[in-house]
C-alpha cells in the first residue's frame, strides 16, 4: 500500500512540474500585459510596479477588436464544421470500402500533410482573385479547409479503423443503408476524435496569420490575428502592447478549448463503452 | 479644334477645384472654391464653374492603396487628407486599403496588378521595387496626365519629381516626402567618456575602442536583420559616388573594400555580442536605452527618439583611404502616388483620381506629412519650417543642409539582388565568406 | 456486405478530394512548373516573360551550402521531435491515465502551449534568451555569473529545439491519451490478476495496442518537423546565428519572401514534399503488417 502511494507521489510530482512549464507562459504574458514596455525588458518576471491598463486601451482604442472577434469566429467556425464533415466522410469511405487506388488516395492524403502553406498560397491567391472572392470570408475558409483536411482525415481514419464493423453489419441486416449507418452509428461513435479534429481545425484556422494576411485585404474585415499583427508589425518593441495583443488573441481560443474540452471527456467515455 | 476647347474647359474646372482642395488644408481657412476662382485669372475658371453646375458629378468610388498603415505617423495625415477630400467632394467615396509595406504585401500588390485587381490610385515605391508593376504598363505617366491636367503635381519641386522617376527614367509617381540616412549618436555617452563626435575613421575607431573598454556597445546594429545602412555607407565612402552608383557585372574593388570593413569592425568589437541573432527593433531599444553609443539609421527612425536633448545626427565619419567626399549622404525620394490606367480610362474616375493625388501632394498635403513625420524628412515641396526645433532636429537640419552629395542607396539600383547581399553580411563579418564572393553572388542575380 | 455497393464511396470521397485537388495539388503542380523558370515576380506580370532555365534550380540545391545546413537541421529536428515530443507525450499520457484526481486539470493545462500561436511563444523565448537582460541571464546575474550568449553558434540548435518540442507535446499528449482510453480496462485488469506489474503492462499491452495511434503521431511529428517554421523564424530569423539554424521551411520562406527568389523557393518546396513523402513511406513500412490485419477484419 505504501509503495503505491509513493509512486503516486512521483507521478503527481512529474505532472505538476510539467503543468508549471505550460501554465507559466500564460501568466508571464498576462503579467506583462499590464506593464509599460521598458519594464517588460527590465523585469519581466516581477509583478507590475504600477498596474496599468494602458496597453489594452491602446489596442481597443485603435482597433475594432470586437468586429475582429466576430470575423474570426465566423471564419474559423465554418472551417471547423467543414473539416469535421469532409474528413469524417473521407475517413469512413477509406476505412470501409475496398477499391482500386485506395492506397494511392491514402498516400495522397498523407502527402498533402507535407505541403507548407506558403508553397501553395500564390496560385491559390490567383484563383481566389479570379473568382472575385478576395477579402470575403470564403477566401480564407476554402484554403484553410483544404489545409486542415488531411490531418483531420488521418486522425479520423485511425479512429474509424479501430471501430469493429459488427454493429454496422447488424444495422444493415435491419435494413439501414450506408448513409444511415454513417450518420447514426459512425458519427456518434467518433465523438472523441471529432472533438479533437474540431479543436485543431479551429486553433489552426484562428492562429493562421499567413492566409489571413494574404486573403483579407479589407481592413474592416480583419480577423483577430491579422488585426493585431498590424500593431506588432509597427510596435515590435512595445513588449507591453505585444503582451496585451497576445492576451487578446489567446483568451477566446482558451474559452473555445475549455468548452470543447468537456466534449472530449464525454466523447472519451463514449469511446470507452464501445470498446 | 473642338477637342482643344473641351480640354481647356476641363483643365479650368480642375484648376478651380484643385485650388480649393489644396486650400482646404491650409490654416488661413477662408480659401474655398469660390474665392480661389475669383482670385484666379477669370476666364476659364468662370466657365469651369458653369460646367460644374451644368453636369453634377456621377458618384465615384476610388479604390486606393498606400503604404501608410499600422501605426505609421503618416497614416494620420493620410486619413485626415482623405477625410477632408470626401467632405469637399461628396460624390467621391474612397475605399482605402492601406497597409504597412512588407514582403508579403509587396507580393500581393504584384499579384493584384497581374490579375487586374489593381487599385485606382496607389502610393508605392518608385525605385527598382516598382519595376515589376511598371512592366505591366498599368501606371499612367505624368506627361500623359499633364496633357490634360497641366496643374498636376504643380507644387512638387522639379528635382523631387525627377527623383521619383522609375528606373526607366519615366516619371509616373508624385512624391510627398523623401528620406536621409545618418549616424545617430548618444552625445551624452560621448561626453561621459570625453570623446569627440567622430569625424573620420580614426576618431571612429578611437570611440569604438573606448566604448568597448567601458562596457558600452559602440555601434547598435543587427548584422542578421538590418545591416543595410552600414552596407551603404561603407560602400559609398570606400568606392566613391561614381563606382557606388554603378551597376557592375562583377564585384568592384571599392565595394569589396567597403564590405570587408564589416570584419574589421566586428573584430574590433564594434557590434553587440548578440548582433547575429537580434532584430532591428531590439537594437533600436539598446540605443535609446543608452546601452549603445551610435546607430546608423534612416529619417524614419527619428520619430522613435525620445531624448531629443542629447541625441544628435551627424555625417558618416568615414573609412580609411576614403574616396567619397566627407558629408556625402545616402538618401532620396523613393515613393509616390501613382494613378493606374484602370482609373484613367474611366471618365468619372479620372477626375477623382487626379483630385485625390493632388490633395495628397500639394503644398498643404505634403506639409501635413512632413510635420507628421517630425519635420525631419526631405519634403517634395517647399515646406514652412516649424518653430522651436530641438537640438536633435537642429542637428538633422545641419546634417542634411551640409550634405556634399545625396545618393540613392544600392537597392534602388540592383533591386531584389540586394537582399541576397544583405543575407550574406553576417558571413562576411565573421570571415566565413569573402566580401567579393558575397557581392558576386548578388550581382549574378541581376539580369 | 454492407460495403459491397461501391457508388456511395464517391459521395464520401469526392468532396474532400476535390478540396485537396483544388487548393493543394493543382497549386503544387504549378509550383513544380515554376521551379523550371526564372521568375521575376510572384506571378507572371502582363508584358513580361519568364525564362525557361530547366534544371538550374535543382543543380543549385546540390551546391548551396545553406541547403545542406537546412537539410541536416531538419533531419535532426525530426529525430528530436519523434524521440522527445512523442516520447514525453506518451510518458505524460500514461501517467495521467494512471491517476484519478486532477486528471481533467492536467489534460486541460498540458494543452495550453498548443493554443498560443507560435509567434507568441517565439517572442516569449526570445525574451528568455536575450543576451541583454533576458530571463536566463537575469538569473545568472543573480548568482553573480557572467551573461551567456544563449544563441551562440554552438548552442543555437538546442535552444531552438527546446521550444519547438515543448510547445507541441500537448498536441501528441491529447492524441495518445485518446488512443489510451480506447484500450478496454478489462485487459489491464486481467493482466493485473496474472501478476503483470504496471510497468510491464505499458510494454506488453499499451504499446502494442496503440500502434495505429503511434503511427499517426510519428507521421505528424515527422512532417511537422519538416515544415517547422514560425518558432525558429521568430527566435532566430534568417538562420541566425551565421546561417547555422536554417531549416528547410525557414530557408524556403527566406528565399521566397525574404530574397524574392520565387523559383528557388518553389524548388525548395518541391524538395520538402518529396522528402516528406519519402520519410512517411518509411514509417509506413513499419506498420504495413498492422494494415494487413485490419483489412482481414
Amino acid at each position: 500500500m505504501k509503495k503505491v502511494s509513493a509512486s503516486k507521489v512521483i507521478i503527481y510530482l512529474i505532472l505538476i512540474i510539467w503543468a508549471v512549464t505550460t501554465i507559466f507562459p500564460f501568466l508571464w504574458i498576462l503579467n506583462n500585459s499590464f506593464k509599460p514596455s521598458a519594464e517588460v525588458l527590465r523585469s519581466s518576471f516581477l509583478l507590475p510596479q504600477e498596474f496599468t491598463l494602458e496597453n489594452y486601451q491602446t489596442a481597443f482604442g485603435r482597433l475594432n477588436v470586437l468586429n475582429a472577434y466576430k470575423q474570426s469566429f465566423l471564419i474559423s467556425g465554418t472551417v471547423t464544421v467543414g473539416v469535421m464533415v469532409l474528413s469524417s466522410m473521407m475517413a469512413f469511405g477509406l476505412s470501409r470500402y475496398r477499391f482500386k487506388g485506395k492506397k494511392f488516395v491514402h498516400s495522397l492524403i498523407v502527402a498533402s500533410l507535407m505541403f507548407p502553406v506558403f508553397a501553395t498560397i500564390i496560385p491559390v491567391y490567383r484563383m481566389i482573385v479570379s473568382w472575385g472572392l478576395l477579402s470575403k470570408n470564403i477566401a480564407v475558409i476554402l484554403p484553410q479547409i483544404a489545409g486542415n483536411l488531411s490531418f483531420a482525415t488521418i486522425v479520423m481514419l485511425g479512429f474509424i479503423q479501430s471501430i469493429s464493423v459488427e454493429m454496422e453489419e447488424a444495422a444493415y441486416m435491419e435494413g439501414a443503408n450506408v448513409f444511415r449507418v454513417f450518420g447514426q452509428i459512425i458519427v456518434p461513435l467518433c465523438r472523441p476524435s471529432l472533438a479533437t479534429v474540431a479543436i485543431f481545425s479551429f486553433l489552426w484556422s484562428y492562429n493562421d496569420l499567413f492566409v489571413q494576411k494574404v486573403m483579407m485585404r479589407d481592413n474592416t474585415k480583419y480577423p483577430v490575428c491579422r488585426l493585431l499583427e498590424e500593431i506588432s508589425s509597427q510596435y515590435g518593441t512595445d513588449f507591453g502592447l505585444m503582451a496585451a495583443s497576445v492576451t487578446i488573441i489567446v483568451v477566446p481560443v482558451m474559452i473555445v478549448y475549455i468548452l470543447l474540452q468537456k466534449n472530449i471527456i464525454k466523447g472519451l467515455t463514449a469511446g470507452a463503452i464501445k470498446g | 479644334m473642338k477637342k482643344k476647347v473641351l480640354s481647356l474647359l476641363m483643365a479650368g474646372t480642375m484648376a478651380a477645384s484643385l485650388l480649393a482642395g489644396c486650400g482646404g488644408g491650409k490654416d488661413d481657412a477662408a480659401a474655398n472654391a469660390g474665392d480661389a476662382a475669383d482670385a484666379g485669372a477669370a476666364g476659364t475658371e468662370v466657365q469651369g464653374e458653369a460646367a460644374n453646375e451644368e453636369a453634377p458629378k456621377n458618384p465615384v468610388t476610388l479604390k486606393t492603396v498606400s503604404m501608410f498603415g499600422g501605426t505609421d505617423p503618416n497614416k494620420v495625415a493620410y486619413e485626415a487628407i482623405n477625410a477632408s477630400l470626401k467632405e469637399e467632394y461628396d460624390y467621391i467615396t474612397i475605399e482605402d486599403n492601406s497597409q504597412t509595406s512588407d514582403e508579403e504585401w509587396k507580393a500581393a500588390v504584384n499579384a493584384d496588378f497581374s490579375v487586374g485587381n489593381e487599385p485606382d490610385v496607389i502610393q508605392f515605391f518608385t525605385d527598382a521595387t516598382a519595376d515589376t508593376i511598371v512592366a505591366t504598363d498599368k501606371l499612367v505617366t505624368i506627361n500623359e496626365i499633364w496633357a490634360e491636367y497641366p496643374e498636376y503635381a504643380g507644387d512638387t519641386l522639379e528635382s523631387a519629381l525627377a527623383a521619383a522617376a522609375n528606373t526607366d527614367g519615366v516619371m509616373r509617381a508624385v512624391p510627398t516626402t523623401g528620406y536621409w540616412e545618418g549616424l545617430f549618436c548618444n552625445k551624452d555617452l560621448f561626453d561621459q567618456y570625453n570623446l569627440e563626435l567622430p569625424t573620420d575613421w580614426e576618431s571612429l575607431t578611437t570611440a569604438i575602442t573606448t566604448f568597448k573598454e567601458n562596457g558600452v556597445i559602440p555601434i547598435a546594429c543587427s548584422l542578421n536583420n538590418v545591416p543595410h545602412y552600414w552596407i551603404e555607407f561603407l560602400m559609398l565612402y570606400s568606392a566613391g559616388v561614381d563606382e557606388y552608383t554603378s551597376v557592375p557585372e562583377t564585384a568592384p574593388e571599392g565595394w569589396v573594400k567597403g564590405l570587408s570593413l564589416f570584419q574589421t569592425l566586428r573584430e574590433m568589437g564594434a557590434f553587440p555580442e548578440d548582433t547575429d541573432t537580434v532584430d532591428d527593433a531590439y537594437i533600436g531599444q539598446l540605443f535609446r536605452d543608452k546601452k549603445a553609443a551610435m546607430q546608423l539609421d534612416g529619417s524614419w527612425y527619428s520619430g522613435n527618439i525620445e531624448d531629443v536633448e542629447n541625441t544628435v545626427v551627424i555625417a558618416f565619419p568615414g573609412v580609411p583611404e576614403q574616396k567619397a567626399e566627407a558629408g556625402s549622404l545616402v538618401g532620396g525620394i523613393s515613393s509616390g502616388f501613382y494613378i493606374t490606367r484602370k482609373a484613367w480610362d474611366d471618365p468619372d474616375k479620372r477626375d477623382a483620381a487626379v483630385k485625390f493625388v493632388m490633395a495628397h501632394t500639394c503644398q498643404a498635403g505634403v506639409q501635413q506629412y512632413w510635420e507628421a513625420g517630425g519635420a525631419v524628412a526631405q519634403a517634395a515641396v517647399e515646406v514652412t519650417p516649424v518653430e522651436g526645433a530641438s537640438p536633435f532636429a537642429q542637428s538633422i537640419a545641419e546634417y542634411t543642409s551640409a550634405a556634399s552629395a545625396i545618393v540613392a542607396p544600392t537597392d534602388s539600383r540592383i533591386g531584389d539582388a540586394y537582399k541576397t547581399l544583405v543575407s550574406e553580411i553576417v558571413k562576411v563579418s565573421t570571415g566565413a565568406m569573402t566580401a567579393e564572393d558575397a557581392i558576386n553572388e548578388a550581382l549574378a542575380l541581376i539580369k | 456486405m454492407l460495403y459491397r455497393k461501391k457508388w456511395p464511396l464517391l459521395i464520401f470521397l469526392v468532396p474532400g478530394l476535390l478540396f485537396m485537388l483544388m487548393f493543394l495539388y493543382l497549386p503544387f503542380v504549378e509550383n513544380i512548373k515554376n521551379s523550371f523558370y526564372d521568375m521575376n515576380a510572384v506571378v507572371k506580370m502582363p508584358g513580361t516573360e519568364w525564362d525557361f532555365i530547366g534544371l538550374e534550380n535543382y543543380k543549385k540545391l546540390f551546391t548551396d551550402t545553406d541547403v545542406r545546413v537546412a537539410l541536416i537541421n531538419s533531419l535532426k529536428m525530426m529525430i528530436v521531435t519523434v524521440i522527445f515530443e512523442v516520447g514525453i507525450a506518451f510518458v505524460l499520457a500514461v501517467l495521467v491515465s494512471q491517476i484519478k484526481r486532477g486528471q481533467q486539470l492536467f489534460r486541460t493545462v498540458f494543452f495550453f502551449p498548443v493554443v498560443i500561436s507560435a509567434t507568441a511563444i517565439g517572442l516569449m523565448f526570445s525574451l528568455f534568451y536575450n543576451y541583454n537582460g533576458g530571463m536566463l541571464n537575469q538569473i545568472l546575474a543573480y548568482f553573480g555569473k557572467d551573461p551567456v550568449l544563449w544563441l551562440s553558434p554552438e548552442r543555437a540548435f538546442t535552444m531552438l529545439a527546446i521550444p519547438t518540442v515543448w510547445s507541441y507535446i500537448g498536441f501528441y499528449f491529447v492524441i495518445l491519451l485518446t488512443g489510451l482510453s480506447d484500450i478496454p480496462d478489462d485487459i489491464y485488469e486481467a493482466a493485473a490478476i496474472d501478476g503483470c506489474g504496471k510497468f510491464k503492462q505499458v510494454f506488453y499491452i499499451t504499446l502494442p495496442m496503440m500502434k495505429t495511434v503511434f503511427f499517426t503521431s510519428v507521421t505528424l511529428a515527422v512532417t511537422g518537423a519538416l515544415k517547422v517554421f514560425d518558432l525558429p523564424w521568430v527566435i532566430a530569423p534568417n538562420g541566425a546565428p551565421q546561417g547555422l539554424t536554417h531549416f528547410l521551411g525557414t530557408y524556403m520562406y527566406q528565399q521566397t519572401y525574404g530574397l524574392n527568389n520565387y523559383d528557388y523557393g518553389s524548388t525548395l518546396a518541391v524538395l520538402i514534399v518529396i522528402l516528406g513523402v519519402a520519410v512517411s513511406r518509411c514509417i509506413g513500412f513499419l506498420t504495413e503488417e498492422k494494415d494487413e490485419k485490419s483489412k482481414r477484419k
